[in-house]
């Protein structure tokens, strides 16, 4: 068990950093039988689609798997919608991609509190034996939909945009005892790792 | 000043440290460390509630959260909270108790009437006296008995929790409750073993029994710096297990230490779900009260709690104490009081024991084969009366306290609540509960493992068990201290009841006597668990924890059965009273219910609207800060002159993919998709497999197998679950691919006869000519510079378009729409407007999508497919669901166009008006006529077009005469959408 | 509270999950007649012990689950997709 959740940090040293991350999002979903072509068509463009509950990291892209046969993809921003028709049109008959780049905000949590601050309202377990680096999981937190994963650079969290601010509010006032700060956005080539970007 | 009762130093007290407090306006000084219990003791305050029922003085009979009587009202900046145990509440400066239960005052209740009046006031009282006549028990009885019955007291408005709450989710390999030595022992091995672990205990400071014995003191230390050493096990002191929920999850209570709740911004209580793959229980053992006449004076005690007072706080509960018990392990705290100093005299019903012998030989003045027959005194023991078995001998012994000792109950309550059976142990006089291996393990005293080695060796090879069953090896690590050994002991003689005339209370808390007990027998509450409903025994916040065993002996005698033939009360969560506030957690205030924000929530905010909650979301209502219908009538009225925007982006969305998508779609709706061309949009409705309409939208072709549903606002959710059951559950082989797409897209109508002009100006690639783009077509398109989709519908009965855009760009959309319309004056309309818009041209929403109409109901039975299967198909064609009689969806007028109308307003005849014929389900003023409109359900309502009804709202004492109409009150030819 | 180990995303609280009801009901065919359609409708079963149910899990992966829950125990025998056949534990039928 990390730091216990009972003796936060000094507030001088933020135990939780937020960061929003300007990125597009798109979700491809295989039709029956066809998730090893999506797999291949993936594998194509440079990314390996991860094994469900695990989140894959290319240079300046990311893939979730959260749902059988279904993965999220996070890449740079382009002109609106452009990701989106690109999967499609790689995707062909195989499968189905849909533009969520302005359905689900996306945040960086980093900080030596970030699974305390969670566990106020997170059911999982996020200890890093049973949710390590790579792990992915969708699940419920203050009412509203989530989907984590365990990247290099911190948690990323997705979260549907109508309720994006609830869950901001939210955060801010559970995180307060342990001190959050806002950062600047990050980039997702930053989320992967990917110091060139 | 030293307060009388401090006698020595407590383990937990700072003596350097006093704490000042008021217990019922007068000013007392405790310590640092003191319980209110303990710090009133010291100040010699013996008297401190009222008990429930007949208001007889009561005082300080336990250590702990078991306590029955000592519960008084806490007065703190935000209001009194009511039912605060003194036993457990930590004394801090400025703290301002209330004793509870009591009319004026504690020492003289005006309700003691009861106590005299006891034999007409007998168990089950209330059931019987006032069963007739029905009115008086509102009217008469139940004022009466609320006032004089009840614990404490909640105001009124009791105000916002005076601390923040919080939840906390755990997960844990193992859950240990309890920290005595079974509780360490096992925390120990099984952090040892590499298992993540969970060390729960209700007290301030873990050791249990253990903190009693100072020969324990090198044992337990070294326990418990091992434990902290160990990264895996987390200690939770202070932290109440409340309760077993099943599958491994685990409610606690842990109230934060004064430094903590100050870093926490002043959070007094966590409420913690635990989930655990095993639990052990090693909850220690309760010690019993015996059931004799006068066991409820102020200075009873148990035995036990006097021996904690002593040793965790220095405090004497009294200086003349006579001890009755039928135990050897009892003695341990006569040997800790007469070891202070303390005059102690024994009353033991056994004739002789291994303990009795030591006290004797200690000097104290054993009485064996012996039972107390009565305390006397005023508001106090004064004087003990004794009796030998025999029932010759008697004597009176002097004494300022009885502490009694009937033995002690495993505590069994967590694993009754896991499911175990309880199993009768005559060798310790108690019930003793086994867990599932798969559940847990019971540990020491919990088990009827009695004495702190025996408890520490049972922890250990419990945690031994579990670790090879959560395949772990075992630790090698060793405390490195021996264990103390157990003092050999006599077995334990069973008494729970010592008869006389005066009352023996088996229930302190709801005053309940051996003799209700004997009576709820007779007539016939003879299971335990219908005696406990006849007398309340074993209820409220103590749950009969230290008397629930004396009361089923008593029962068990009633009924000459033995005592393991009637059993125990099942004890049901929570194991201590827990506020609200700790319940609700974090969701309360803002954080109550997640608040859905449009995309351009901030520009509606900036423009004025007001904003009106609808399910979760937040919708602008009307772009007004004012009351009243002239706002909302001016943007209704800019849409039917000119042109007028509207932010639909509330509306669910579901994008549908896949080579079967149009088959599907053709069993989810009543409507048929699969004709729908490429381009087009299409109403549909939706019914529920019973027939009855689920939800009702406009879907679009956007590809041969790529579709678009809309949603009502109000059943998004509910539409998605039941396309994703369906699809998953019923048609598991159509190859579908379903996503919400809800949040995604920000869509606007643009409506009224100028409507096509705005749009044209800001969509390129498009022609809109009604040829090229007519009523009902679809299309993508770019949309001032961003790819969206334009589809021609319409809500408000006029010429109007939908644009849909990702909802990053709709501020950019938006202002582009409102720059284009300026020259025709467009004006944004809120809810309200778009209400008013859709009642005038028929539409329906949820008010009539109400789950109690058909489609024949709101006259869209042509819509069902003749062909072909769908969701609801068979049901709908019950004869009933198309009855002429039913509620039919029809238009209503106020006959004089000054009439308001209400929603709800009940329609009826005139000659028969106590018979409600339907009732309004919509109204608003109208802007194409004076006067107001609405719809209405109306049985037979078709049949009643030209009709007049009344439409009568008794609450707000109004009747008006209105017509019934078509629903269809604008346009109905359908001219202008497809101008 | 109901911990269900979903096939896809592991051991879950209940309160992720939408009940569904009765999954051993299957839908008639479109032409069964309305008898049939009744019974799948509105015939239950107030079952004292092992009951086969559809949990949707759509705080989740949104998948439908079948699970052999014991209405009296609560405990879970056995959870699957729409498609796997689950019965009750051998000998266990109450
Ligand atoms: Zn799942």
């Amino acid at each position: 068990m990390s730091a216990p959740d009972s003796l936060p940090m000094p507030r001088a040293t933020p135990g939780i950093r937020l960061a929003s991350c300007a990125v597009d999002i798109v979700e491809i979903a295989a039709l029956h039988g066809r998730a090893p072509e999506l797999e291949n068509i993936a594998g194509a463009r440079g990314l390996d689609l991860p094994v469900l509950g695990r989140v894959a990291v290319a240079s300046g892209q990311l893939a979730l798997g959260v749902r059988p046969a279904r993965w999220l993809l996070l890449a740079r921003p382009a002109h609106s919608g452009a990701t989106a028709a690109r999967w499609q049109a790689a995707c062909g008959r195989a499968g189905a991609a849909v533009d969520l780049s302005s359905g689900l905000a996306a945040w960086r949590l980093a900080g030596p509190q970030v699974r305390d601050a969670l566990a106020r309202a997170c059911r999982l377990d996020l200890d890093p034996q049973v949710f390590p680096a790579g792990s992915a999981a969708a699940t419920v937190m203050a009412q509203v939909g989530v989907i984590l994963a365990v990247l290099p650079s911190g948690l990323l969290l997705l979260t549907p945009t109508s309720t994006a601010r609830h869950l901001r509010a939210w955060l801010a006032s559970t995180a307060k005892p342990f001190g959050l700060v806002s950062e600047a956005d990050v980039t997702v080539g930053v989320l992967s790792g990917d110091r060139a970007t | 000043m030293r307060a009388p009762g401090r006698i020595a130093r407590g383990l937990l007290t700072d003596p350097d440290r006093p704490v000042g407090f008021r217990f019922d306006g007068r000013s007392m000084q405790g310590l640092a460390g003191d319980t209110l219990a303990a710090a009133l003791l010291a100040n010699g305050q013996r008297l401190v509630a009222r008990s429930f029922k007949y208001h007889r003085p009561r005082g300080i009979v336990t250590a702990g959260p078991e306590e029955p009587c000592a519960l008084v009202d806490v007065i703190g900046v935000s209001g009194r909270e009511p039912n605060r145990l003194a036993t457990t509440l930590l004394l801090h400066e400025g703290l301002v108790a209330e004793s509870q239960n009591r009319w004026p005052s504690l020492r003289f209740d005006v309700l003691a009437v009861n106590d005299l009046m006891g034999r007409f006031l007998p168990a089950g009282f209330y059931y019987k006296t006032f069963m007739a006549p029905g009115w008086a028990w509102e009217r008469l009885y139940e004022p009466l008995i609320r006032r004089a019955a009840g614990l404490g007291r909640l105001e009124a408005i009791v105000g916002d929790h005076a601390a923040p709450a919080e939840t906390v989710h755990d997960h844990a390999d193992v859950l240990v409750v309890g920290a005595g030595t079974a509780g360490l022992a096992a925390a120990h091995r099984l952090g040892t073993s590499g298992l993540k672990v969970m060390l729960a205990d209700q007290d301030v400071v873990l050791g249990g029994g253990s903190l009693l014995d100072a020969r324990w003191s090198a044992w337990r230390e070294s326990l418990c710096a091992g434990l902290a050493g160990l990264a895996t096990v987390r200690c939770l002191p202070r932290t109440t297990v409340l309760g077993a929920y099943g599958h491994g999850v685990f409610g606690a209570l842990e109230t934060l230490s004064p430094p903590e709740a100050a870093r926490f911004d002043g959070l007094r209580e966590r409420l913690r779900i635990i989930r655990a793959r095993r639990v052990v229980c090693a909850t220690g053992a309760l010690e019993r009260l015996i059931a004799f006449p006068g066991n409820d004076l102020p200075g009873v005690m148990l035995a036990g709690a006097a021996h904690q007072y002593l040793r965790r706080y220095g405090v004497a509960v009294g200086r003349r104490p006579v001890f009755f018990l039928n135990s050897d392990e009892a003695y341990e705290a006569v040997f800790a009081l007469s070891g202070a100093g303390i005059e102690c005299a024994v009353v033991d019903v056994r004739e002789s024991s291994l303990a009795a012998e030591r006290a004797r030989a200690l000097g104290v003045e054993v009485h064996g084969g012996a039972v107390v027959e009565g305390a006397y005194g005023r508001d106090g023991v004064r004087a003990v009366r004794v009796v030998d078995v025999t029932g010759r001998a008697r004597r009176e012994l002097a004494a300022d306290c009885l502490l009694m000792s009937g033995g002690y109950s495993p505590a069994t309550t967590l694993a009754s609540q896991l499911g175990a059976r309880l199993t009768w142990q005559e060798a310790i006089a108690a019930f003793t509960a086994d867990l599932a291996p798969a559940i847990g393990q019971m540990a020491g005293a919990a088990r009827g493992v009695f004495g702190l080695a025996a408890a520490a060796r049972d922890g250990e090879s419990a945690a031994r068990t579990l670790a090879a069953q959560l395949a772990r090896p075992v630790g090698a690590a060793d405390p490195g201290v021996d264990l103390p050994p157990d003092a050999d002991v006599t077995p334990i003689a069973a008494l729970w009841e010592v008869r006389g005339p005066a009352k023996a209370f088996v229930d302190l808390q709801n005053d309940v006597t051996a003799a209700d007990v004997r009576l709820s027998c007779r007539e016939g509450y003879e299971h335990v668990e219908h005696m406990k409903r006849f007398t309340t025994h074993g209820m409220a916040t103590d749950q009969g924890r230290i008397g629930g065993l004396v009361g089923s002996a008593v029962l068990a005698q009633a009924r000459g059965v033995p005592l393991w033939q009637v059993g125990q009360t099942r004890p049901r969560p929570f194991a201590q009273p827990v506020p609200f506030a700790a319940l609700a957690g974090g969701e309360v205030r803002e954080h109550y219910r997640p608040k859905r924000r449009l995309p351009l929530h901030d520009w509606h905010e900036a423009a004025g609207a007001t904003f009106v909650s609808t399910g979760l979301w937040l919708r602008p209502l009307v772009y007004s800060p004012r009351q009243g219908w002239e706002a909302v009538l001016n943007e209704a009225r800019a849409v039917r002159r000119s042109v007028g925007i509207t932010d639909v982006s509330t509306l669910g969305k579901i994008d549908v993919q896949g080579p079967d998508a149009a088959r599907f779609l053709d069993f989810i709706y009543a409507s048929s998709f699969a004709t729908l061309a490429v381009g087009r949009a299409r109403y549909g409705i939706m019914l529920r497999e019973d027939g009855m309409l689920l939800d009702d939208g406009t879907t679009s072709r956007l590809a041969p197998e790529h579709f678009l549903v809309t949603t009502t606002t109000a059943n998004a959710t509910a539409t998605l679950e039941h396309m994703e059951f369906h699809l998953q559950a019923v048609w598991p082989r159509l190859d579908v691919l379903l996503t919400d797409v809800g949040d995604q897209w920000a869509q606007f109508a643009v409506a009224g006869p100028r409507s096509r002009e705005v749009v044209a100006a800001v969509v390129a690639g498009l022609e809109l000519s009604n040829e090229a783009f007519p009523f009902m077509a679809a299309s993508v398109a770019t949309i001032a510079g961003v790819a969206g989709r334009v589809f021609r519908i319409s809500f408000s009965g006029e010429l109007a378009y939908e644009l849909a855009v990702p909802a990053r760009h709709a501020l950019a959309v938006w202002s582009a729409v409102l720059e284009a319309g300026k020259r025709f004056g467009i004006a944004p309309y809120g809810l309200d407007a778009l209400n008013t818009l859709r009642i005038e041209k028929g539409h329906v929403t949820a008010a009539e999508l109400n789950g109690n109409t058909s489609a024949d109901d709101l006259g869209m039975q042509r819509m069902l497919k003749k062909h072909g299967d769908f969701i609801g198909r068979a049901l709908s064609q019950r004869p009933g669901l198309t009855a002429p009689e039913r509620l039919q969806l029809v238009g209503v007028r106020p006959l004089a166009r000054a009439h308001r109308l209400r929603n709800g307003l009940q329609l009826v005849a005139p000659e028969a008006r106590t018979t409600s014929l339907g009732y309004v389900t919509s109204s608003t003023p109208s802007v194409e006529s004076d006067g107001w409109v609405g719809l209405a359900l109306v049985a037979g309502g078709r049949r009643r077009l030209g009709q007049r009804l009344i439409g009568t709202s008794p609450v707000h004492d109004e009747a008006i005469e209105i017509e019934i109409v078509s629903p269809h009150m604008l346009d109905p030819e359908n001219l202008r959408v497809r101008a | 509270m109901l911990r269900i180990p979903c096939p896809w995303c592991g051991e879950r609280d209940e309160t992720e999950f939408r009940y569904r009801g009765d999954a051993s009901k299957v839908r008639p065919a479109a032409d069964a007649g309305l008898a049939a359609f009744t019974a799948y409708v509105y015939e239950r079963d107030n079952h004292c012990g092992w009951h086969l149910e559809w949990w949707l899990h759509v705080g989740g992966c949104r998948r439908l689950l079948k699970v052999v829950r014991h209405t009296l125990s609560h405990e879970i025998h056995a959870v699957g997709g729409p498609e796997d056949q689950l019965s009750p534990p051998p000998g266990l039928t109450r």
